[in-house]
């Protein structure tokens, strides 16, 4: 297991690297491909009144005349070990991670950042929360009542709330709930910190416009998986023991069927916390969604590729924890993880592997331990 | 068992549980038998077990659905159970996962499932079918010591007639989903009287004969069960309605017909013929003589399930002794939804 | 480079001699100037020329809303209408505007400063005196000295890229390299800013300057104390001087500002101290700010450029909606360039006629209509600067969809009776922009005149495309489409940089119809004299519109207006006319409970 989840790391650090460097190559050897100079590149991120001079001096400050790989390898050394910049009144130190300084205000990226994550944090966690439980409640009470009216309707409710835009339903709800019948008044972003009644309070409205399209998917995931699992042998097995209905839908049904469904959240989870953008534009959320749109806009490239460095970070490890998920829930995954093949120099032939315990009851191994490293490969995906 | 209810099928007539009938009995009830009074064991193992579960969860829960004991105790009785059918190093292998058992050991523990609240009838649906032959007949000495050592009524359904010869005491024979023919197994094997009975009889290749260059199927396909064909099921494949006076195997479906102590038969053939037919058939599969096999080449019918036994099936059914003392000649039928 | 609007509108107290005819041209426009500081009951346009909801009442939270960020709340550090209107409330210039509605609020009027600046002899040096017992928000005073680092801190681009650049301009030190770099050398280093005493200050300029007190005016003047400046950083928490000060500001969310307990009434006497509480939030969706204003959650859109079309929507349907809401000039000309230069175009007849031609109608509908976009224009000067003359060489006004006659008969006079081709470039990343460029491509198409469209990204327009002659000739740009609104409300501001023959530059350059007329450029030197007095010179400003007219060398096309919407829960609403927005340092709220 300790294995495997090195070599997971060792992967997402790589697989950050290669977006960094597709981001940096975007940014700044596209311009160059195209004819542009590092004195127009320049000429952007200066203010409203560029004169040659502030131009060459921002030029300078970014150190855009440098060879690209260096301006890369400083990047990845200040990610690591952080940067000395000086911002004209003195040198500062950025501290690791250190992602730059905004072009357009001139403060240092990685603060932002985490002042806007606890938003994009609460927005989707609430969310999530409420498209799990709902979406996969309908799809089972769907699937269980398969063709019956509620089925009709819930399957067509999924449909329209997949189709409708979040941008649509948030306004809609926004101009209803919060301007209309005052229900929710003045939606905007207090921290948990300050005062969490209003910070639930708040947040519904985007909770409810998130889960929505988000639960739609989970239902038809959660109804199709349900009538395939119900009609497994298990099942019939389960009911046989005498097993209440409900006893068998859930613990014997729904855990089966729930294995897709837990890691495409852990999927969606991980996009998610990278940046709710829509949802926090609508509602005015100054999350980390609210403020890629922003960097964009702005075209500052400090802010962008920590954004984006940020938000695949969190795809990356939401990937890796997803995959481990999956050993817990489905036993049968584990074996290949910790492999103790009755071929090799191993005396464990029947050894138990119970949760993440290893018990090793009398297991020798001898070349085998290396062995069996280099023979794991990560468990077959055979999620949805 | 009502695991088929609400699938669509028709049941008629009645099924007697310790003289409870079980067909008109609400789910509910039928639900406390289940694994309580009534237990089953399915064809593969692997897919009737729960993936998730451990062995020990899965029988320890079977066993508190019916008894309100903690945890603890019904692992320890999952540990019995799995000691009793025969798995070695039980308090290991009960928190093992059924894919980490071998083919044969997970029918026994299926078997030692089925058996943890000491149900009074154990129904074994095709238990070895997906074994090979030497585990095949440890899993049936087991059937057989258990259900001497437990006492309940088995029965086992099957497509094998060794399987038959070996444990059963008494056999069901079906077709299309009616009895063709019930009696002993002695009675069975040694005077059918149906004329399906003598179809599997005589198309089981023997030990003893000479090498037969074809086995003698029976001709013909098993029927649709949506379109069941008119009057006695059987006729289309049976050789023998022209010995039936006018058309009464097209128009009337037989009712089963006593033709001996315990022995029925539903077939419209006077008892004289069946004796007459019987006596030719035996004589024609003697060894060393092999009878011109019939040149029907319907193996698409093989091909399709198991032998030809979909959707007939045979039923063995062993005696109950000690299950009910007092109460002979129990009536349990299990009748098989396709 | 581009500057964003400043209005100004006929400052009749400055024309006391002259008529008031000169004044708003007296239609629909805003302006008239009489009222100044009366109070108007809740109306459409009432803000416009009188207060709305006067009141002294003091307490409750006033809320502003933006839908982006500020390029700074540095008052050294920024270049936005919003912003030096807002900034007045923690940052107090040496001189300000005053705070009445209409005309009245073009006049300057001293800030920190005792009176508006002297001039010596020569016109070289302007001095000015700090009043006495002004404080910084943390109890120090205010010296001469922190007024003359908030000037030097300008001048380095590198950490503080975003304000005017008047001051190198025109101060006679312009190598200064700003007090960041080798500060201890460089530290009240600009020697072009002497302060004799703790309350005076003098500035000693290259050339004559008439117009210095407005340069005075902008937030660069405000001070800041030399040990509290932490260059880039300082936009966090600027030192107030203002009525307000900053409790905590988070760049992306919002800031609250509290009141300043050092300030007094004295030390700007144009801001008031009602509202106990101020709180800015940034970022927030435009068209949600629409939605809570009208609802009333919040106070004030501090963009004040006026409500998204669907607010406008439904404001204009609704007579309850409309007494709240006003229409205000907002001091922007939306205008075509054409250029002297790129052939036939350089024939003073074909430039007629593409003023002519020009189908006017069409192009107020292309950017707004008349609320959103503005009013049909003749002249380069809008209605609210000083010297303003309305007059119409070409018909715009009596024949708003253009005078086909008349352009073709210039053609024929320009040698070209069957027109021409040439280019027009726009910003394509504006909506407004592109559709009033395929407005004009159709209209002068009408008599023959075929324009080729060109679409370039607003942040290079200036620099790279049709802010470089090179680029406009080798490209046959003979028509690029801008924008106009001047940093302060006379001729001088409005006209200088567009049509002066030596604002001419090879990038970023604003004169983008390479105007060299020596009519035109000797009425600026003219207008420089420091003998002048203001009435004369302000009579010089409507000679050059009327020059660059005859020229034809702009193709003025709207004079820009927004539609503001006011929450009646706000007191002392009223626009002020020299930022086209309301009055952002006077207003209180009204309950003294608001959120």
């Amino acid at each position: 297991m300790i294995t495997f989840i090195i070599r997971r790391l060792i992967m997402t650090i790589f697989l950050l690297v290669v977006v960094s460097i597709i981001t940096f190559a975007i940014f700044f050897l596209i311009p160059r491909l195209a004819g542009q100079n590092s004195y127009e590149l320049a000429a952007q991120y200066v203010g409203r009144n560029p004169t040659r001079s502030a131009i060459l001096q921002m030029e300078a400050k970014l150190n855009l005349t440098a060879p690209l790989v260096v301006q890369y390898w400083h990047f990845l050394v200040g990610i690591v070990a952080g940067t000395h910049y000086n911002s004209g009144t003195s040198i500062t130190y950025c501290a690791p991670p250190c992602f730059g300084y905004s072009f357009r205000s001139q403060q240092p990226v990685w603060p932002q950042m985490m002042a806007a994550l606890p938003v994009t944090a609460s927005l989707a966690l609430g969310a999530a929360v409420l498209w799990l439980v709902g979406g996969v409640a309908i799809g089972v009470l769907s699937a269980l009542r398969r063709g019956s009216i509620f089925d009709r309707l819930s399957m067509g409710a999924a449909l329209a709330g997949v189709s409708l835009p979040i941008f649509f339903t948030g306004l809609i709800a926004l101009e209803l709930f919060s301007y209309k019948w005052q229900l929710f008044p003045n939606v905007q972003w207090v921290p948990l910190t300050t005062n969490p009644l209003l910070w639930a309070r708040n947040l519904v409205l985007p909770w409810i416009t998130l889960a929505i399209t988000y639960a739609a998917l989970y239902a038809r995931l959660t109804r199709a998986g349900m009538l395939e699992t119900m009609n497994e042998d298990f099942i019939r097995t389960a009911r046989a023991k005498g097993l209440r209905e409900r006893t068998v839908v859930v613990r014997h049904g729904l855990r089966a069927a729930l294995t897709p469904i837990l890691t495409i959240f852990g999927m969606d989870l991980g996009l998610l916390i990278g940046g709710a953008v829509l949802t926090e534009v609508t509602f005015s959320l100054p999350g980390l969604g609210q403020f890629t749109i922003l960097a964009i806009q702005n075209q500052d490239f400090p802010e962008i590729m920590g954004v984006v460095m940020l938000a695949a970070f969190f795809i990356v490890v939401a990937n890796m924890l997803v995959d481990m998920l999956y050993a817990v829930v489905d036993p049968r995954v584990r074996l290949s993880l910790w492999r103790c093949s009755r071929s090799a120099t191993c005396a464990c032939s029947s050894v138990p592997t119970t949760a993440w315990s290893r018990r090793w009851t009398g297991c020798r191994s001898t070349w085998s331990a290396a062995a069996r490293w280099a023979s794991s490969a990560s468990p077959a995906p055979a999620r949805a | 068992m009502g695991l088929h209810r609400g699938s669509g099928t028709d049941i008629t007539g009645q099924i007697r549980l310790d003289g409870e009938d079980l067909v008109s009995a609400t789910p509910e009830r039928v639900r406390q038998l289940r694994g309580l009074k009534m237990a089953m064991i399915f064809q593969d193992p692997l897919t009737a077990l729960h993936p998730y579960y451990t062995v020990g969860t899965q029988i320890g829960e079977a066993y508190r659905v019916h008894n309100h004991v903690s945890k603890q105790v019904a692992r320890k009785r999952a540990i019995d159970l799995l000691g009793r059918v025969g798995i070695p190093q039980p308090s290991v292998r009960v928190d093992d996962f059924p894919h980490q058992f071998s083919g044969g050991m997970r029918q026994r523990a299926m078997i030692a499932m089925a058996l943890s609240c000491d149900p009074e009838l154990l129904i074994a649906d095709e238990p070895t079918t997906a074994l090979d032959v030497t585990v095949q007949a440890q899993i049936l000495d087991l059937i057989v010591d258990l259900q001497s050592e437990f006492g309940s009524a088995v029965i086992i359904i099957t497509h094998d007639l060794g399987v038959v010869a070996e444990v059963a005491d008494d056999v069901l024979v079906m077709y299309a989903g009616r009895e063709a023919e019930k009696g002993s197994a002695d009675d069975v094997f040694r005077r059918p009287g149906h004329p399906y009975a003598w179809g599997l009889l005589g198309s089981m290749p023997r030990l003893d004969a000479a090498r037969v260059d074809r086995l003698r199927p029976i001709r013909g396909t098993p029927p649709s069960l949506i379109n069941v064909p008119s009057g006695c099921p059987f006729h289309p494949r049976c050789s023998y309605p022209s010995r039936v006076g006018g058309d009464r195997c097209t128009t009337e479906v037989p009712v089963p017909r006593e033709i001996g102590p315990g022995h029925q038969v539903a077939c419209h053939l006077t008892l004289s013929s069946q004796r007459e037919i019987w006596a030719e058939l035996a004589k024609a599969a003697a060894p060393a003589e092999a009878a011109p096999a019939d040149t029907a080449p319907a193996d698409t019918a093989d091909t399709a399930e198991t032998a030809e036994t979909a959707p007939a099936q045979t039923a063995a059914r062993t005696a109950a002794q000690s299950a009910t003392p007092g109460e002979p000649g129990q009536d349990v039928t299990e009748v098989e939804a396709p | 480079m581009r500057r964003r609007r400043t209005l100004v509108v006929a400052t009749c107290a400055v024309l006391a001699g002259l008529g008031l005819a000169a004044c708003s041209s007296g239609s629909s426009s805003p302006g008239s100037g009489s009222n100044t500081g009366s109070s108007n009951s809740p109306s459409f346009n009432a803000a416009l020329s009188g207060v709305v909801n006067p009141s002294t009442t003091k307490g409750g939270t006033l809320t502003f809303a933006m839908s982006s960020t500020p390029d700074s709340f540095d008052p050294g550090n920024t270049y936005y209408d919003w912003t030096w209107n807002i900034s007045r409330l923690w940052a107090t210039p040496l001189v300000t505007y005053k705070s009445c509605p209409g005309s009245c609020g073009l006049q300057l009027t001293p800030g920190i400063a005792t009176g508006l600046g002297t001039v010596s002899d020569n016109g070289l040096v302007w001095t000015y005196h700090l009043k006495q017992g002004l404080k910084f928000e943390d109890g120090t005073p205010v010296t001469s000295t922190d007024v003359k680092y908030a000037v030097e801190r300008t001048y380095d681009r590198s950490v503080l890229a975003n304000g005017p650049t008047y001051f190198p301009t025109l101060l006679a030190d312009p190598t200064y390299p700003g007090p960041y770099k080798d500060r201890s050398k460089n530290i009240m280093g600009l020697t072009s800013v002497t302060t004799p005493d703790a309350y005076t200050i003098q500035f000693h300029l290259q050339h004559p300057f008439p117009d210095f007190n407005y340069v005075a005016a902008i937030p660069q003047t405000a001070p800041v104390p030399p040990d509290k400046d932490t260059g880039s950083n300082y936009q966090l928490h600027p030192m107030s001087t203002g009525p307000y000060m900053f409790q905590s500001y988070s760049l992306n969310t919002g800031a609250t500002l509290v009141d300043n307990p050092n300030w007094t009434q004295n030390e700007d006497p144009q801001a008031k101290q009602l509202a106990s509480k101020v709180v800015i939030k940034l970022n927030q969706n435009a068209n949600a700010i629409d939605s809570s204003l009208i609802a009333g959650d919040i106070d004030i859109d501090a963009a004040g450029t006026g409500v998204q079309a669907a607010a406008r929507a439904k404001i204009l349907s609704s007579p309850s909606l409309m007494k709240d809401a006003d229409d205000p000039l907002s001091g922007f000309l939306w205008f075509t360039y054409i250029n002297t230069k790129v052939a036939p175009l350089n024939n003073v007849n074909c430039r007629q006629a593409v003023e002519y031609a020009a189908d006017k109608t069409n192009q107020q509908t292309a950017y707004g209509g008349p609320y959103a976009g503005g009013a049909i224009a003749s002249t380069v000067m809008p209605p609210n600067i000083i010297g303003y003359k309305s007059f119409d060489l070409y018909n715009a006004l009596s024949q708003p969809s253009g005078d086909l006659t008349a352009a073709k008969a210039a053609l024929k006079a320009c040698g070209q009776p069957n027109g021409f081709t040439t280019g027009l470039a726009y910003r394509s990343d504006r909506p407004k922009e592109v559709q009033a460029a395929q407005s004009l491509q159709a209209a002068l198409a009408r008599v023959g005149i075929n324009l080729q469209l060109h679409g370039y990204p607003s942040g290079t327009y200036y620099t790279d495309f049709a802010g470089s002659p090179n680029y406009v000739h080798q490209h046959n740009l003979g028509l690029d489409m801008g924008g106009w609104g001047a940093d302060w409300p006379d001729g001088y501001g409005f006209l200088d940089e567009i049509s002066n023959g030596n604002s001419i530059a090879p990038s970023g350059n604003t004169n983008i119809e390479e105007l060299n007329d020596p009519v035109v450029n000797n009425l600026f030197a003219q207008a420089a004299n420091p003998s002048l007095t203001q009435a004369q010179e302000t009579a010089i400003w409507p000679k050059i519109d009327m020059q660059i007219m005859k020229d034809a060398v702009i193709l003025p096309e709207v004079y820009a207006k927004s539609l503001l919407y006011r929450n009646p829960a706000v007191t002392n609403v009223y626009v002020q006319d020299y930022y086209g927005m309301y009055n952002y340092a006077v207003m209180g709220v009204s309950t003294s409970a608001s959120t």
